[in-house]
């Protein structure tokens, strides 16, 4: 290879020797470049990659390091290639972007993404890179706690980042000012409730309003799995479970029984998400049910109860659900199918250098996240609030996936819909269970 | 020079490049919309021929049709309220003598903020607590009055109006303005010294003679409120339960929530043909009236 570059210097050499003087400079050049072609490898040939991510905000700034560091790693050791960092906002890229790249097959290389329904959907397009084999000589097959979102027909498609679970944050110093204990029942949860409400707090926040819709399924969700078991929303889409269970026409009563009592902020369809967390955090309600994301937020700089916040699991109904968690492991990386040879070990490095212990110990201690891989055994800096969020997660039976994991899109929706309705006292809880299981049937009718 | 006027391929030459933009973004993405009107498409995988399915569907759809009740509001206030608030306004603006130049700033002023700003504005303003709007209610003691305006189904899309006549009617106003200073003056001197004078002048001479403007006025407002999307996608989202849905929010919440592609396709297609129905039937208004004038 090194001989044939020469040779073909040379003879261009020997070929301009008569040109004139102008064409001097050029011949040079050209000599020039051919030595440089001929003192590097073929595969040290610069390539771009692009690395679309989703660490736009401010308080994704650790986050958003970690990951510039792993990309500097791979740069190392990979000869030639240099990344293109391309921060995306989530729903931008999720909705948008990635929906019109993966429709027209110009996805990037690796990208941010969600499992479940989007993970099926662009797998079946054979858009999705499957990484099984990756992962066996990578020698982290067996190391992270739950792929099953990312897992399509026995093949994995994705690597979560980090994991999230569903719970109650509360403030500690207005649970004490009403004489309140941490509930660890339902009928505990009621009278703490009603205890708070006598006191003039309110008793729960929630921004449900507007698009935000799924801030209350969270709850509607974590309430019909405690008392119906986890199993029960994996039939809807089968047939096997239905909508007007007894489990989810008594969940849709529980929730229009905290709005009834105004146990739930009456504001609640006025505010969007990040305003109904704003209202826990700023000390104005005593509890928030929302996932563990929430953290940053709680801890962040204009929070009034960084220091006085708790959390609980979501407590017993003495239902078949008791002591389950809603938990998952659904967002992360995906890497696209249509790879050249040099981005392939790109992607392999990546994959090495950015999920190991040290960077999961990294996402719990500084970004405060749930870890996606087992075995950490020591973690700096966690503050406290994750280490209590960590504590109940552990102390849970075992955790399952939000119900949108096993349901339509529209059915989703639908809910999203539904419960808007019920925190609006516009629709009765048997009506609601109905038309959500007349929306399942059709949705289970047309395939998709 | 009168070469040039007989060259047809000075014609072409000068036609093509406006006629390459027209057909590259105008007419291939209809017609592609019209063809994935008649399959069922989720964005990725290949599209499947489905016929008139997904516009009977849309027929059909109780949500598609809230959609539309909602577009009506927006054109009947356009056309009801807005339109004669924008000429009544203009009317009295144009008699003013002193400070006209900060009158008409006033009014045009929202009219170049971006829609996103303008929401978000007003999505402040609408705060169930903090909001501007239920503050000064609850100051003036008028505590009764104190709603979740963006989260009450009975208010939500009327103060999405509000917002969108706030932002829009200065626009307008300007644009009569415009009109009625480009009256001749001896017509108005004619009519007064004729006695024409106040509400009268108004009646009989200004509004007669800037009626080609009301008209374009009328046309741009309502095929503005058929097609509008950005500013109840920023406000409500179509909420409180798809109560404040328009027909292109909800296309794009089919296209970019359900992934259903194929059916937002058609909404697009029945919202090209809903908006050519209502400006042929203003067009043919405006033209009879016309005949009428003369």
């Amino acid at each position: 290879m090194k001989k044939q570059s020469l040779l073909l210097a040379i003879t261009a050499l020997v070929a301009l020797a008569g040109c004139s003087e102008k064409n001097a400079e050029t011949t040079e050049k050209a000599i020039a470049s051919s030595t440089t072609e001929v003192s590097k490898p073929a595969s040290s040939d610069p390539f771009k990659m692009v690395l679309r991510h989703i660490h736009i905000r401010e308080t994704a700034l650790p986050t958003l390091k970690l990951l510039e560091e792993v990309v500097q790693k791979t740069e190392e050791e990979v000869p030639g290639l240099k990344f293109t960092l391309d921060g995306v906002e989530d729903t931008v890229n999720r909705n948008v972007k990635l929906k019109a790249e993966m429709a027209s097959g110009t996805q990037p290389p690796i990208f941010s993404l969600f499992g479940g329904a989007d993970t099926q959907n662009y797998s079946k397009a054979g858009r999705l890179l499957a990484l099984n084999d990756i992962m066996a000589e990578v020698g982290i097959q067996d190391s992270f706690f739950d792929l099953r979102e990312f897992t399509v027909d026995g093949k994995i498609y994705g690597l979560p980042e980090s994991g999230y679970i569903e719970g109650f944050f509360y403030n500690k110093k207005l649970f004490a000012d009403a004489g309140v204990e941490v509930p660890t029942t339902w009928d505990d949860l009621l009278v703490a409730m009603e205890k708070l409400k006598a006191k003039g707090i309110t008793p729960l926040a929630m921004g449900a309003g507007g698009g935000d819709g799924w801030v209350a399924n969270m709850l509607v969700n974590n309430l019909m799995i405690a008392l119906g078991g986890p199993s029960l929303q994996e039939g809807f889409a089968s047939g096997a479970t239905k909508w007007t269970d007894p489990a989810v026409v008594e969940t849709f009563k529980r929730v229009a029984d905290l709005v009834d009592k105004k146990y739930i902020d009456p504001n609640v369809l006025g505010l969007a998400f990040a305003e109904g967390q704003a209202t826990f955090y700023t000390g104005k309600a005593a509890m928030l049910f929302d996932g563990s994301w929430a953290v940053n937020a709680i801890i962040g700089d204009t929070s009034v109860v960084k220091d006085s916040t708790g959390f609980f699991r979501f407590p017993d109904v003495d239902g078949a659900g008791d002591g389950y968690i809603n938990g998952g492991w659904s967002n992360g990386y995906g890497f696209s199918a249509d790879l050249k040879d040099n981005e392939l070990q790109a992607v392999k490095a990546f994959i090495k250098n950015f999920y190991t212990l040290d960077n999961q110990a990294r996402i719990l201690g500084e970004t405060n996240q749930i870890p996606a891989m087992k075995g950490i055994t020591e973690v700096k800096g966690a503050s406290e609030l994750i280490t209590m969020i960590g504590k109940q997660q552990g102390s849970a039976k075992g955790a399952y996936p939000a119900f949108d994991a096993f349901v339509q899109t529209s059915v989703k929706v639908e809910l999203e819909t539904i419960v808007q309705e019920l925190l609006g006292g516009k629709i009765k809880p048997e009506a609601a269970a109905e038309r959500m299981q007349k929306a399942q049937e059709s949705a289970n009718a047309e395939g998709k | 020079m009168s070469k040039i006027y007989k060259n047809y391929t000075a014609y072409f030459i000068f036609v093509v490049p406006a006629l390459l933009l027209y057909i590259t973004f105008y007419l291939i993405p209809l017609f592609n919309s019209l063809r994935y009107s008649f399959t069922d498409w989720n964005g990725i995988n290949d599209p499947v021929y489905t016929g008139f399915g997904n516009f009977a569907k849309a027929l059909a759809d109780e949500k598609f049709w809230v959609a539309f009740k909602n577009n009506a509001y927006f054109v009947g206030f356009s056309v009801f309220i807005q339109v004669p608030l924008i000429i009544f306004i203009s009317i009295i603006v144009s008699g003013v003598k002193r400070f006209l130049g900060f009158y008409k700033l006033t009014v045009f002023l929202p009219s170049i903020l971006s829609t996103a700003s303008v929401s978000i504005i007003w999505k402040f303003i609408y705060a169930p607590e903090a909001g501007l709007l239920n503050q000064v209610l609850r100051t003036i003691g008028l505590d009764s009055w104190v709603k979740i305006w963006l989260g009450d189904e009975a208010y939500a899309i009327f103060a999405v109006l509000v917002t969108n006549g706030w932002q829009w009617t200065g626009f307008y106003i300007v644009l009569i303005l415009a009109a009625i200073f480009a009256i001749s003056k001896e017509v108005l001197e004619a009519g007064e010294i004729d006695g024409a004078t106040g509400w009268t002048k108004a009646r009989l001479l200004t509004i007669p003679l800037i009626r080609p403007v009301i008209g374009v006025t009328l046309l741009l407002s309502v095929t503005g409120a058929m097609k509008a999307l950005d500013i109840v996608l920023i406000m409500t989202k179509g909420g409180p339960f798809g109560s404040t849905e328009l027909m292109a929010t909800y296309m794009y919440k089919q296209a970019y929530s359900m992934n259903d592609f194929g059916y937002a396709n058609a909404i697009a297609i029945v919202i090209t043909l809903f908006t050519a129905l209502v400006t042929l039937g203003l067009q043919f208004f405006n033209n009879r009236s016309k005949e009428d004038a003369y």
